[in-house]
């Protein structure tokens, strides 16, 4: 217990531990989350929380629905906790992936509101950005020295089109319509860049 | 392999993205949930996409931490079963699990009715799970205790639904179920769904309030199917 607290300080300063312990960490925190401990979920957003509401923030932009669906994931977190099974995967893994999809159901809802307006003709221009300033914005944002690293060795169109993907929630058919290329070739782009990223962080985590 | 898992194949690293449509990973799942494979590739592209979103971390409102921390201890847990597929001694959990959830979700829709084996298969379980959840996690969800071994009844005003949830719950007597009624304010009862514990003993339900002024909710043992009026033993109580 003591060990585990002194590795989660770590973790919320954000200092040098190791991936992997921090991982583990998480997953044991989850795992006690799940039997209803409540200061096991508290420490678990203290070192989650941050991950949750930066994905969030990226891919919707503003700070008020990023909170929203932020906070409404990491309560579906504490639901759900008990179903989480450390043998399918880390539960940082769980945790994040989860908020990726919530923030991408949210703006693909928005976007069906818009859509909607637009067609009765309430709204009248969308607000989406040219993709080459959504490239630009995004570099910014991906601080990480490892992800910066990883994602200079890919090529610009798989970059390109893994951005499009995570960061805007294009399904591979919105995405190949908007690079103009063909639906396989958006799938391998987005495939090939994914699998290269995990071959790269693989061999050093 | 066929066409549809050479599908599935190419489309996981879209899927682990949340880059796919409803129908594209529907067809995943089904996949994933076969191929022992496919599952450890989406398993590993996960945490690469978790490396990809821990690098935009970012510091989140103070008032943040309070707000979620205090919903949670306002908010019950799910019981960790479902989404398994069935192992061979329990043969029959699954479908009739299933079953009673069905008809709990249909006749919370349709009032009193007739529902059982109406529909049929995981998806519409999964629903209203969901359902619940929904009604779970409302920002006004107003959580109560039902004595109904560890059980919970969440209302929602702005979603105008209750659901009850929980675990341990003991089996009504044979041939009968419990059933949800709500207490109007002249004092009359209207009836709500039915429901029995599954084996484990976790019972779920959802009912519609129909934006009556509830005054407070009953459960009753009812026989099969439920009654119109309440006619049985009253086995837990909540007044608001
Ligand atoms: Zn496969």
């Amino acid at each position: 217990m003591a060990d585990e607290r002194r590795r989660l300080h770590v973790v919320r300063d954000g200092a040098a531990s190791s991936p992997h312990d921090r991982s583990r960490a998480l997953d044991s925190l989850l795992t006690r989350a799940g039997r209803g401990d409540e200061q096991a979920f508290a420490d678990l957003y203290d070192a989650a929380a941050g991950a949750v509401y930066g994905v969030a923030l990226r891919v919707l932009r503003s700070p008020a629905l990023a909170e929203e669906v932020a906070q409404d994931v990491l309560v579906e977190v504490w639901q759900h906790a008990a179903r989480f099974d450390p043998a399918t995967g880390s539960a940082r893994a769980w945790i994040v992936t989860m908020a990726h999809r919530r923030a991408i159901d949210r703006v693909r809802s928005e976007q069906a509101h818009a859509d909607r307006l637009r067609r009765h003709g309430h709204l009248f221009e969308a607000s989406a950005p040219e993709p080459d300033d959504i490239v630009d914005v995004s570099y910014r944002a991906w601080r990480a020295e490892r992800v910066r690293d990883g994602l200079s060795r890919l090529s610009d169109k798989q970059r390109e089109a893994l951005e499009l993907a995570f960061t805007k929630g294009y399904t591979h058919t919105e995405l190949a319509r908007s690079l103009g290329v063909p639906l396989g070739t958006a799938k391998a782009r987005v495939r090939d860049g994914l699998m290269k990223l995990r071959d790269l962080w693989e061999e050093s985590p | 392999m066929s066409h549809l898992e050479h599908q599935a194949h190419t489309l996981l690293a879209a899927y682990v993205l949340d880059a796919v449509d409803r129908d594209e990973r529907a067809a995943v799942d089904a996949h994933l949930a076969e191929c022992a494979d496919c599952r450890a590739d989406a398993a590993a592209l996960r945490e690469t996409v978790a490396d990809l979103a821990e690098a935009d971390a970012e510091a989140p409102p103070r008032a943040m931490r309070d707000a979620v921390l205090g919903r949670v201890a306002q908010t019950p847990q799910l019981p960790p079963t479902v989404s398994q597929a069935p192992s061979s001694a329990p043969a029959r959990r699954r479908p009739r699990r299933t079953a009673w959830l069905v008809a709990a979700a249909a006749v919370a829709v349709t009032g009193i009715g007739a529902a059982w084996g109406a529909l049929g298969g995981d998806s519409a379980s999964r629903t209203l799970e969901r359902d619940v959840i929904a009604v779970a996690s409302a920002p006004d969800a107003h959580t109560m205790e039902l004595a109904l071994g560890d059980s919970h009844l969440v209302m929602s005003d702005r979603m105008d639904e209750v659901a009850v949830m929980g675990h341990a719950a003991p089996m009504p007597a044979h041939g009968m179920e419990y059933q949800l009624w709500f207490v109007l304010q002249d004092g009359s009862y209207m009836a709500g769904p039915t429901f029995v514990p599954d084996d484990d003993g976790d019972v779920m339900t959802l009912a519609d309030l129909h934006d009556e002024t509830i005054m407070g909710f009953t459960v009753t043992e009812e026989p099969m199917g439920g009654s119109e009026a309440p006619t049985g033993d009253m086995v837990a109580e909540v007044s608001l």
